[in-house]
């Protein structure tokens, strides 16, 4: 496991050393944010109800920022190759790069949080445990699939395009199961009684994928 | 007839019984069937919009194997199977989605809905729309392979959401009807003859298009001779 | 047979099977375009 932990430390110090990624993407979703606080004029009633819809397209499409630079960021002298051929097993580097990835997001997240709620008048605090584990259970799964669609096409051409592509459709369920769940959340303060098939869904997706990642990973790492 | 090869022979012949099935099976669709009392003559598009999709779903579950296989011994002629059942399936898809929405316009008034069960198709149809648009974007022959068939076994994982939909939740789409025994007696020879037939005709394209994707690989085989000499 | 929405399905099956030879339209020309390389290249290393 100590490989996981050398990978995630490696990857979260280059990030905040630069700040490159984390700045884009907070910047990123705050933008978008404000874009959506002029196309649908909301009310705080109105926005509730599409509030889970609003906060995950944000994080999607700030993720994808992230998880671009996973494995771009290993490209320039062939980092990459010494990576993959240093002692670290594959499963450690897939596992390094989710973890860091992960906190990369789920800290822009946090930052994202309480700006969305001052901009559309949502109190946060009342549901924050809730609203928190939904965040930890998405954003994984983001991240998880993420960084494997990454190595996959690190070496492509037109990856930062591959790479949303590829991903939000793979993504869908976890993202429908999050968005939903937000929205209970934001609306009616608890998970509601006919949301429980999409917890089971965002669990199940987790823990389906990241064995299909992790069981994957090998192959993808030799290309 | 000697000089042909023993795929093209089999893709003559699926795709000639497939289609003189398909000739006899239209006739019982169109003509013979009665209409169905609530839906009138659009009724009959399931015999299409379903046997589609059932098809579809079969090749991409070839593709699947083919995939893991290729994962394990690296023969390349089980990538060139897996692009070519996917690229064919996917038009198979194409098909269900279209079908589909007209069949909607009618009955429902609309063109399409987000319920699960055409969210999940449109899904997998865009997951395997990207898995053709990325196998466009990798020139070397092996990452090529390699990385379509991650991809391929990613993407399966939404075709068991995608026919369990209608079962998982309520859905605007109509509810299930093979197990239930909702279809009539005579409606399900034409529809099982139907999925026989679509079958046959994808397995034909299939072969039609592996062979391209043989010819590709004896093409560039060859181009790598031509420039090892000419060097 | 009755005629209600029976325009429909004729457009909806002629659309589906209309797919279908477009596919195979783009197959067969995919197919010249090969056989035509496939050539160009036999030819460059039967030169050489």
């Amino acid at each position: 496991m100590r490989g996981v932990w050398t990978v995630a430390r490696k990857d979260l110090q280059s990030e905040l050393r630069s700040k490159e990624a984390i700045n884009a993407s907070v910047s990123f979703a705050l933008v978008i944010l404000l874009i959506f606080s002029f196309a649908f004029e909301p009310t705080a009633d109105e926005t509730r109800a599409i509030s889970g819809g609003l906060l995950w397209i944000a994080f999607a499409f700030a993720g994808a920022l992230i998880l671009n630079r996973s494995f771009a960021r290993e490209l320039q002298n062939d980092c990459l190759e010494a990576v993959i051929a240093s002692p670290v097993a594959g499963w450690e580097l897939f596992l390094g790069k989710a973890f860091g990835s992960f906190l990369l997001l789920f800290g822009v997240e946090l930052i994202c949080l309480p700006v969305f709620g001052i901009f559309y008048g949502i109190n946060l605090t009342k549901t924050l445990w809730p609203l928190l584990l939904i965040l930890v259970l998405g954003t994984w799964a983001l991240t998880a699939l993420g960084v494997t669609f990454a190595a996959l096409t690190v070496n492509i051409r037109l990856r930062e395009l591959m790479l949303p592509l590829l991903l939000y459709p793979a993504l869908s369920p976890a993202l429908m199961a999050s968005m939903t769940l937000t929205t209970s959340l934001l609306t009616t303060g608890s998970f509601g009684t006919n949301n429980q098939p999409w917890i089971r869904l965002l669990i199940g997706f987790d823990v389906i994928f990241t064995s299909l990642a992790l069981a994957l990973i090998e192959f993808v790492l030799v290309l | 007839m000697s000089t042909m090869s023993t795929r093209q022979k089999l893709v003559y012949g699926l795709g000639a019984t497939g289609t003189l099935l398909l000739i006899w099976n239209l006739y019982r669709v169109l003509l013979v069937l009665p209409d169905e009392m609530q839906q009138g003559a659009i009724y009959r598009i399931i015999y299409f919009h379903v046997p589609a999709a059932f098809v579809g779903w079969t090749l991409f579950l070839a593709a699947l194997v083919a995939s893991a296989l290729y994962l394990w011994n690296k023969n390349l002629a089980l990538d060139g199977f897996a692009a070519s059942a996917i690229e064919v399936g996917w038009v198979f898809c194409s098909i269900n989605l279209v079908t589909g929405m007209i069949w909607a316009r009618i009955i429902w008034g609309i063109w399409w809905t987000w319920d699960p069960r055409l969210t999940s198709m449109f899904i997998c149809w865009l997951l395997y729309g990207g898995y053709l648009v990325l196998r466009g974007a990798i020139d070397d022959a092996g990452q090529r392979a390699t990385v379509s068939a991650v991809l391929a076994i990613f993407a399966f994982a939404d075709v068991p959401i995608v026919f369990m939909a209608i079962r998982w939740w309520r859905t605007q789409h109509p509810s299930p009807v093979l197990e239930t025994g909702g279809l009539a007696p005579e409606m399900r020879l034409p529809f099982w003859l139907n999925v026989f037939v679509f079958l046959l005709i994808g397995l034909a394209i299939t072969l039609l298009r592996l062979d391209q994707e043989d010819t590709k690989r004896e093409l560039e085989g060859l181009r790598r001779h031509a420039h090892a000499h000419a060097i | 047979m009755d005629k209600r929405n029976f325009l429909y399905l004729f457009y909806g099956l002629s659309l589906a099977w209309g797919l279908v030879a477009a596919y195979l339209f783009v197959l067969m020309q995919r197919s010249r375009k090969l056989r035509a390389e496939l050539d160009r290249v036999k030819r460059m290393v039967g030169d050489q």
